[in-house]
């Protein structure tokens, strides 16, 4: 709408105009998918990533995870030498992994040397911004080098989970990493060390298919998606309608699948327990 | 220069806000209730945003929606009127992160003065009097006793830990302080079972007075003189006047310069209220008022500044319009509050339609109102539908103004206090000017 007063009379009442032109941050607010309600952003990374009203997680970047869970957030990651690149030549996965580099985004893990309330421990922390945290050859080599630093340290292991399971722009290699993760993993276990799985939201394919259901305890975060095959396609086949909160981690706890489910904000204090418990110091 | 401004309010204040945009050429953004969708706020505005049902709670407190419906519409500041958010120094921090002018003080400066004693140490370092007290708590009489006479009587001993008026004593003398300090501090005990007890200067009836100031960005600060707002029941205003009948210009000088000054320094900017008791020639500072008040209206009207303007454009980086030399006292002014209560009735508030209403005019009357024949008032907001303001060259042509436009005032459809505001205005206790803050309870409703 126009203003009610015309132009020519406007123009005298003018006063000093702002130097500065005024920009609204417009990624202030952000809607709740789970209980529709508005919110501030400050207000959900002030909490730990999760609504102040409904308690859902947010997905959270992996600098907060480090916040979130670690003593020192000044770390510099493990086997960082490994890049991803295009063995196959594979459609348009070059140019993927070009913006991707211009954007800073490393790998869809990245691994740590670190401390929990002092308790030194090795730590993966997957990452969706990168193809939706699929696992590809280099995802596969640092969680492989991870296991077999923590059975030459003696040091246990942590894995933060969050993923779309194999990338398929590395096709048959990507699912190699299946096998090799889990045969890391055998030889860190047979060796006595602890082996601990925090699932996010979501984790599915062939990442559930191996080292996230290997933990000798495996967290969830509550009501992430975590599963094989995701529901839709699950329902066109079997032609069945699934039960309520199908492949989530309330259900996934009642059938047996996760130990525990722990709310963020309790998770660094859970996990150091669990390090105690087992004689780590 | 503003394009859009939000108004964070409703009812007559959002419409005072948005008959000055609308005069400075801005576009206007209103934000209403579900309850309210009928208001003249939101008629009256270009644009308007629903932000949530009628509970205050969920719409006009509610940070969230009303900031992201300022995002949503692209405006480029906020005023938030008065009541509500205006004095939440975290709304105004949320608006300045998200990179919105709040118009009003900064998030930080609110903050400071927001505190009681924090705003108390401000003014009494910059040699403003506060209300004498205890800075601890007392268990023994002995050391209280001490502290009362240096504070001097009659003092008024309150429990630290009470409310509700209980545990409250006002004590003349030292001759029997010690056996009224431990009944207290029993009452206390056995009430709120914490016996500590504070001590205050007890102030016999105080007169409120209240200097309306306006700084700007560059350290400039001016007061437009004094508002009575001593006329009142139970801590609400009911009448009040400008300039007061008790203070000589020497008071107002030399008290005005001393708020300006110290504001000035502490960075303040946008309009402001600084309240004081008033007894006996000295003034004792009580609070501080960080945002625009209800009866901002006499101020314009006796000086011929608007308030609510220069606010906006001080907000936008303007200088003061005004430096003090030129603020002109040219009216008297007096508003009276019309509120939907029945004064018979233990002044219960008044709800439903209001099938006709009929405001008074002529010369030198202004009505602020934000209601309407057909109208409904509910139970959610506050009961005040009108705020008649006159103004003339003397104050008793103002007074005869204002009983002339009383009488013009009519209402249908719901009880209001128009006939017990016109009692006060008619009473001989108004007439000379010197009550105090207990004349209504006292002389009023005890008769």
């Amino acid at each position: 709408m126009a203003s009610i007063i015309p132009n020519y009379i406007k123009k005298l009442f003018q006063f000093k105009i702002k130097k500065t032109e005024i920009k609204i941050d417009e990624n202030a607010f952000l809607q709740c998918p789970q209980c529709k309600s508005m919110i501030y952003q400050k207000d959900i990374d002030n909490n730990f990533g999760i609504c102040p009203e409904c308690e859902n997680h947010f997905r959270i970047t992996n600098k907060q995870w480090v916040k979130i869970l670690l003593d020192n957030e000044e770390l510099s990651p493990l086997f960082e030498k490994y890049k991803p690149n295009d063995t196959l030549n594979f459609p348009g996965y070059k140019d993927k992994l070009k913006i991707l580099k211009k954007n800073n985004i490393d790998e869809a893990i990245t691994t740590y040397k670190a401390n929990i309330n002092g308790i030194t421990v090795l730590i993966g922390i997957m990452n969706t911004e990168f193809i939706m945290g699929s696992m590809g050859a280099v995802v596969g080599e640092r969680i492989t080098l991870l296991f077999e630093k923590g059975l030459k340290e003696n040091l246990p292991v942590i894995m933060v989970t969050r993923s779309g399971g194999a990338r398929m722009q590395e096709g048959v290699i990507s699912l190699m990493q299946m096998v090799k993760t889990s045969a890391a993993i055998k030889r860190f276990s047979d060796s006595g060390n602890l082996y601990i799985v925090v699932l996010t939201n979501p984790t599915t394919g062939g990442v559930t298919a191996s080292f996230a259901m290997l933990g000798d305890i495996i967290l969830a975060e509550p009501n992430a998606l975590i599963g094989f095959a995701g529901p839709r396609v699950i329902q066109q086949t079997i032609k069945q309608t699934l039960p309520e909160g199908f492949q989530r981690s309330e259900f996934l706890l009642e059938k047996g699948f996760i130990d525990s489910i722990v709310r963020r904000n309790n998770l660094k204090s859970k996990l150091t327990n669990i390090l105690k418990i087992h004689n780590y110091k | 220069m503003f394009d859009r401004i939000l108004i964070a309010n409703r009812g007559e204040i959002a419409l005072r806000v948005i008959r000055a945009c609308h005069e400075l050429g801005i576009e206007t953004v209103s934000v209403f209730s579900e309850e309210d969708r009928d208001s003249l706020h939101v008629k009256t505005s270009d644009h308007s945003v629903c932000i949530g049902p009628a509970s205050p709670l969920k719409s006009y407190l509610n940070k969230n929606a009303i900031l992201s419906a300022a995002v949503l519409k692209k405006v480029n500041a906020i005023h938030p009127g008065f009541g509500f958010l205006s004095e939440n120094y975290e709304f105004a921090k949320m608006c300045e992160d998200i990179g919105i002018v709040f118009i009003g003080p900064s998030s930080d400066v609110m903050h400071q003065l927001g505190q009681k004693l924090k705003a108390k140490s401000i003014m009494n370092k910059h040699g403003i009097k506060t209300i004498p007290g205890s800075t601890q708590a007392f268990n023994n009489a002995e050391e209280a006793l001490q502290t009362a006479e240096k504070i001097g009587f009659p003092v008024m001993i309150k429990a630290v830990s009470g409310g509700g008026g209980r545990g409250i004593r006002i004590i003349k003398s030292s001759d029997n302080f010690k056996n009224i300090f431990n009944e207290a501090s029993h009452e206390a005990k056995i009430s709120f079972n914490d016996s500590s007890i504070y001590i205050e200067k007890f102030i016999e009836d105080p007169k409120h007075i209240e200097f309306q100031i306006m700084c700007d960005k560059y350290g400039n600060c001016i007061h437009l003189g004094e508002r009575d707002c001593s006329m009142q029941r139970r801590k609400q205003k009911i009448i009040e006047e400008t300039p007061s009948q008790i203070i000589s210009e020497e008071q107002r000088n030399k008290i005005g310069k001393k708020i300006t000054k110290t504001l000035s320094d502490i960075g303040y900017q946008s309009a402001g209220t600084v309240e004081f008791l008033y007894s006996k020639g000295e003034f004792y500072f009580m609070e501080m008022n960080t945002r625009l008040q209800v009866e901002h209206t006499i101020s314009e009207a006796a000086t011929n500044f608007d308030i609510v303007k220069e606010q906006i454009k001080v907000a936008a980086d303007s200088k003061l319009s005004l430096k003090q030399n030129e603020v002109e006292f040219k009216f008297h002014s007096i508003e009276c509050r019309i509120n939907a209560e029945d004064p018979k009735n233990n002044f219960l508030p008044s709800m439903g339609k209001i099938t006709n209403i009929t405001f008074p005019g002529g010369p030198g009357i202004r009505i602020d109102s934000g209601v309407y024949s057909g109208y409904t008032i509910t139970p959610y907001y506050d009961s005040m539908i009108a705020k008649i303001i006159a103004y003339d060259t003397t104050r008793m042509k103002t007074i005869a103004k204002m009983i002339r436009a009383i009488n013009e005032f009519h209402v249908e459809g719901i009880k209001t206090n128009k006939e017990f505001v016109l009692n006060i205005l008619m009473s001989r206790g108004f007439y000379d000017g010197k009550y105090s803050t207990n004349f209504v309870e006292n002389r009023v409703l005890n008769n």
